[in-house]
């Protein structure tokens, strides 16, 4: 069975004030298959956001694929022209976003957003329509769904809103689902409920999602897949669970290290101990070599490191690829 | 609602801070011209102690009032009521020069570092600000101390030349951080100073804190959502709900026996996913958001939300009561509900 | 004061800064402003208009409210922009009374301005009844018709120079008060104003050196427009025959004159000319400064 979404070597880059090409994302690989999830993880300027907006083909000004293609149910969404460009997204890709404040038009009650898709997408009748709208409300745990139906943007809560927007993206029964941290902006115990509702609704529809975290902790939870971006560059991939419990790219390990995670029933040590720390920051855009983005920060960089130029991704098990030369020496 | 005995604290006291029944209630308006004006019950009755050279954390979600409570203190919200007591003395009825005097000793690091630098001055002349103010050293000494902060905060001198977009997130924060400890403060409320930052950066920023804290013993008071973070970085911890505490425990105590309701719904909200977490999580994970601050109903805050609410949760607010050395909860089925077990995860 | 150790610094940089020391937010827009073309092409004619008005008198020495020649002689070797109804150079009385009409502007809109940025900046950052009271009045300003306003300010304190420019100025200071009340209002809650007052920052140090400066680029760029306005606002004062009769200005040519429009079309179309290219060129200049200090709304 084909992916949902397959994309090939896709590369974005941005066009400098002086009119050059400065590379933001670089060969990007990956297949989502129905049903299931790939989680995109990095640091902000990893260039995760600027791969979601690639595949909806909603890069901002100033940014340009230059290469690669997107095939999404074996359609190129690269070739697309506008009028069917227009029909797949909502259609058959749909996008949820950080702030579900700004992506709501405050203008209009949130039961007639959702009709609005279903009429625009689906054809349906304004009746059809606003029942359904209901229906999708009362599918993302909203209560009293006939009432909030009515309700303006400003009126609901953060939580309520966010749901609102996976209802909407939903709607029309897409493919594929992109969510653009969807749980960023919310409370803890909220975000906790909407990736379950998330993994629930997953598991009703089929639906393949991309989704989009700077937590690779918390990614084994609703990924099946993982891809660790690095300034553009995917540098590790594989199962979830797997990268998370042996995370073989130095970069992802810290990643991981730096991150302090409760841990309950045991009583912590008395004594801080030191975080473990990623020195420096992401090289910020044009201050990439052809050599690894992460030679600077790397505790393990060797001679070979600063003599070649980054290698590409190799399997060191199945499904689980590294992009580092060190990657043998480094695990032993 | 007073927890403690009430001693206040004095010179050689182990308490730097003693706050008292703080109340911070903001107006909103009206419902109609001749209704009465609605409050914001941001902080309602908070009291706490912190201890000299320790980080007291506080945790909680939007509308807790865990910012305000902060804020409070360096006297930068207007306060409703309430005793702040502050290295032996009580602030709140403070103004001008004494209460100026005070701001040295107690300062403030915000969450979002594009936002807590004036976009219009040089780095170096920010973190100056303090020392210009508080008229601290001769203006030479004030150069080389500026100099001398931001290398302790892990900036080159050529920072102090340069203006806040010229900085990345987390260079901004070490500015913040050097600005807030230039008058050599005893006290700094650290109000989600790592929250807008990458995981990354956040590190460096932690360890930068606790390499400070060790250095110049000093107190933080800490104030975050991440339940992780708060574990790993502070001594005692106090869970708000809607302006109130609903439990206090020093860590060690709070994530191996906590018993506020709200806090298990934290906990398994924030537990690393795998088993434990999907037990945790279906058997304490509250549903819905945390309503709004505005004109709260009586009774126990949490009771809208929570499992175990009976009728008396819903009539009759509880107190924060002591059930072990620092452990305080406010709970009226503290004894009734068994807290959760953990077993399952460490294997 | 210990000394650094060099090594310490270097080993704990955490990451290279940018290299180039930068320009102050004030010399960029100063740059900035440079680039655009209808900043500079605004601020040259204003350069032409205010040179002219300094020095025209030395190249053309002619008094403006003397008697010249005949009533109403038509552009010519004699008179080069030709006479009006009393026989007065044209010429002249542009030199002359450009001083004065640009004078009133300038002064007029720094008096808008400050009694606006004052009310404006007491309001916004106190808040409270302090606030209620400011715009109170604010709004009782803001319901007299200006026009109107000044007109009677005019006619009960006297036909001068002064009085036109402080009526001018006493009428239009709304727009900048209420302009830096908001501006003040959205400053006045971000957490570097708080940082300042957790350093010790007293109100006056907040107002004038925290706030303001941050509060300025559109008040500088209002401040450019008022200049315009004032400009227009004398000359309607004077074409209704409430202008200054012993100082020349371009109002007061285009007021004495209009009645024979007609007859001697030069007589009001030159001082009408030349307020047109001054508040053109204000304009134009105001048009620049708001792309210098506004970078985010900066077309590309």
């Amino acid at each position: 069975m084909a992916p949902v979404l397959r994309v090939d070597d896709l590369s974005v880059s941005m066009t400098s004030r002086t009119g050059e090409l400065v590379p933001v994302l670089e060969n990007l690989s990956f297949t989502v298959d129905k049903g299931r999830t790939i989680a995109l993880v990095g640091e902000s300027g990893c260039g995760k956001s600027m791969t979601a907006l690639a595949i909806m083909r909603l890069l901002p000004d100033g940014f340009v694929i230059t290469g690669g293609r997107v095939l999404l149910d074996d359609e190129d969404v690269l070739t697309a022209r506008p009028r069917r460009l227009r029909a797949l997204r909502g259609n058959a890709m749909s996008m949820v976003f950080q702030e579900p404040m700004t992506a709501l038009n405050p203008l209009y009650s949130v039961g007639d957003q959702i009709a609005e898709v279903l009429r625009y997408h689906r054809r349906l009748g304004r009746a059809d329509a606003a029942e359904q709208a209901v229906g999708f409300l009362k599918a993302v745990q909203i209560p009293a769904a006939e009432q909030r139906a009515q309700a303006y943007p400003h009126q609901l809560s953060g939580g309520m809103r966010q749901r609102v927007m996976i209802a909407m993206a939903l709607a029309c029964r897409p493919k594929l689902l992109i969510a653009d941290e969807p749980t960023t902006a919310l409370d803890v115990t909220v975000q906790a409920q909407i990736f379950d509702l998330l993994a629930q609704l997953q598991d009703e529809t089929e639906t393949a999602i991309v989704l989009i975290t700077h937590d690779l902790g918390a990614v084994a939870e609703l990924a099946d897949d993982v891809a660790v971006l690095y300034a553009g560059r995917c540098i590790e991939t594989g199962p979830a669970q797997q990268l998370v419990d042996r995370p073989r790219h130095p970069y992802t390990s810290g990643l991981l290290a730096c991150v302090p995670h409760l841990s309950v029933g045991t009583a912590r040590p008395e004594q801080w101990v030191d975080l473990g720390e990623i020195p420096g920051m992401v090289p910020s855009l044009g201050a990439r070599g052809p050599d690894c983005a992460f030679l600077a920060r790397c505790a393990n960089a060797g001679a070979i490191c600063r003599s070649r130029p980054q290698p590409p991704l190799h399997d060191i098990t199945a499904g689980h690829a590294v992009s580092c030369w060190r990657v043998a020496e480094i695990a032993a | 609602m007073i927890v403690q005995d009430s001693m206040w604290p004095v010179a050689g006291s182990p308490y730097l801070l003693d706050v008292n029944d703080l109340v911070v209630h903001f107006r909103t308006g009206r419902q109609r011209p001749w209704s009465k004006p609605s409050f914001v019950h941001a902080v309602d009755g908070v009291s706490f102690r912190v201890r000299r050279g320790t980080t007291f954390g506080i945790v909680g979600e939007s509308g807790s009032g865990k910012s305000t409570t902060a804020q409070a203190i360096l006297r930068l919200v207007p306060v409703t009521s309430g005793q702040i007591v502050f290295r032996g003395e009580d602030v709140m009825p403070l103004t001008g020069e004494p209460l100026r005097q005070v701001r040295r000793h107690l300062q403030i690091v915000f969450q979002d570092p594009f936002s807590a630098l004036d976009p219009r001055r040089r780095a170096g002349d920010q973190v100056r600000e303090p020392l210009d103010l508080l008229q601290i050293g001769t203006p030479s000494e004030r150069d080389a101390r500026v100099l001398q902060l931001l290398a302790e905060v892990g900036l080159p001198p050529e920072a102090a030349d340069l203006f806040p977009h010229q900085f990345s997130g987390g260079q901004r924060q070490r500015l913040c951080i050097a600005r807030a400890l230039a008058p050599e403060p005893e006290l700094i409320v650290c109000d989600e100073a790592v929250s807008a930052l990458d995981v990354a950066i956040q590190a460096q920023i932690l360890n930068l804190l606790k390499k400070l804290q060790r250095e110049r013993g000093l107190t933080y008071i800490f104030i975050s959502h991440d339940l992780g973070v708060i574990q790993h970085f502070c001594d005692e911890i106090a869970v708000m709900y809607l302006g109130k505490i609903a439990e206090q425990a020093p860590a060690s105590v709070l994530f191996t026996e906590p018993r506020h309701p709200y806090t298990w719904s934290l906990v398994a909200a924030a537990v690393p996913p795998g088993p434990l977490r999907d037990e945790l999580k279906a058997r304490y994970l509250v549903k819905g958001d945390p309503p709004s601050p505005v004109d709260p109903p009586p009774g126990c805050r949490f009771a809208q939300r929570c499992p175990f609410a009976v009728d008396r949760c819903r009539e009759e607010s509880p107190y924060l009561d002591a059930i072990g050395a620092e452990h305080f909860v406010a709970c009226h089925r503290k004894d009734e509900i068994p807290p959760p077990e953990f077993a399952v995860s460490q294997g | 004061m210990s000394t650094l150790d060099p090594s310490l610094i270097v080993a704990a940089a955490p990451a290279a800064l940018p290299a180039a020391k930068a320009a102050s937010p004030t010399k960029a827009a100063f740059r900035q402003f440079l680039r655009s073309p209808s900043g500079v092409a605004g601020a040259a004619m204003l350069l032409v208009l205010v040179l002219g008005t300094l020095f025209g008198p030395l190249v053309y020495p002619v008094d403006p409210l003397d008697i010249a020649g005949l009533p109403f002689t038509p552009p010519s070797a004699d008179a080069l922009l030709g006479t009006d109804y009393l026989g007065r150079d044209i010429l002249a009385g542009l030199i002359h009374g450009g001083r004065a009409t640009l004078m009133v502007g300038a002064v007029a809109a720094l008096i808008t301005i400050s009694i606006g940025v004052t009310v404006g900046a007491l309001s916004g950052f106190f808040g409270g009844w302090i606030d209620s009271a400011l715009v109170k009045i604010a709004e009782f300003f803001q319901v007299l018709p200006p026009l109107l306003f000044a007109m009677v300010l005019v006619t009960l304190f006297g036909q001068k120079l002064t009085t036109i420019t402080l009526a001018i100025g006493a009428v239009s200071w709304t727009a900048a008060a209420r302009l830096t009340r908001a501006e003040f209002m959205r400053l006045r809650d971000l957490d570097f104003i708080k940082a300042s007052r957790a350093a010790g920052a007293g109100n006056a140090h907040l107002i004038l050196r925290v706030v303001l400066p941050n509060a300025l680029p559109p008040i500088i760029v209002s401040a450019t427009l008022a200049i315009g306005v004032a400009i227009l606002f004398e000359g309607g004062l004077s074409f209704l025959g409430l202008g200054d009769p012993n100082t020349m200005s371009w109002g007061l040519m285009i007021g004495q004159n209009r009645n024979y429009v007609l007859d001697a079309w030069w007589a009001v179309t030159f001082p009408g000319a030349a307020i047109f290219l001054a508040v053109l060129a204000i304009s134009l200049v105001g048009d620049g400064v708001n792309d210098a200090v506004n970078p985010r709304l900066r077309r590309r």
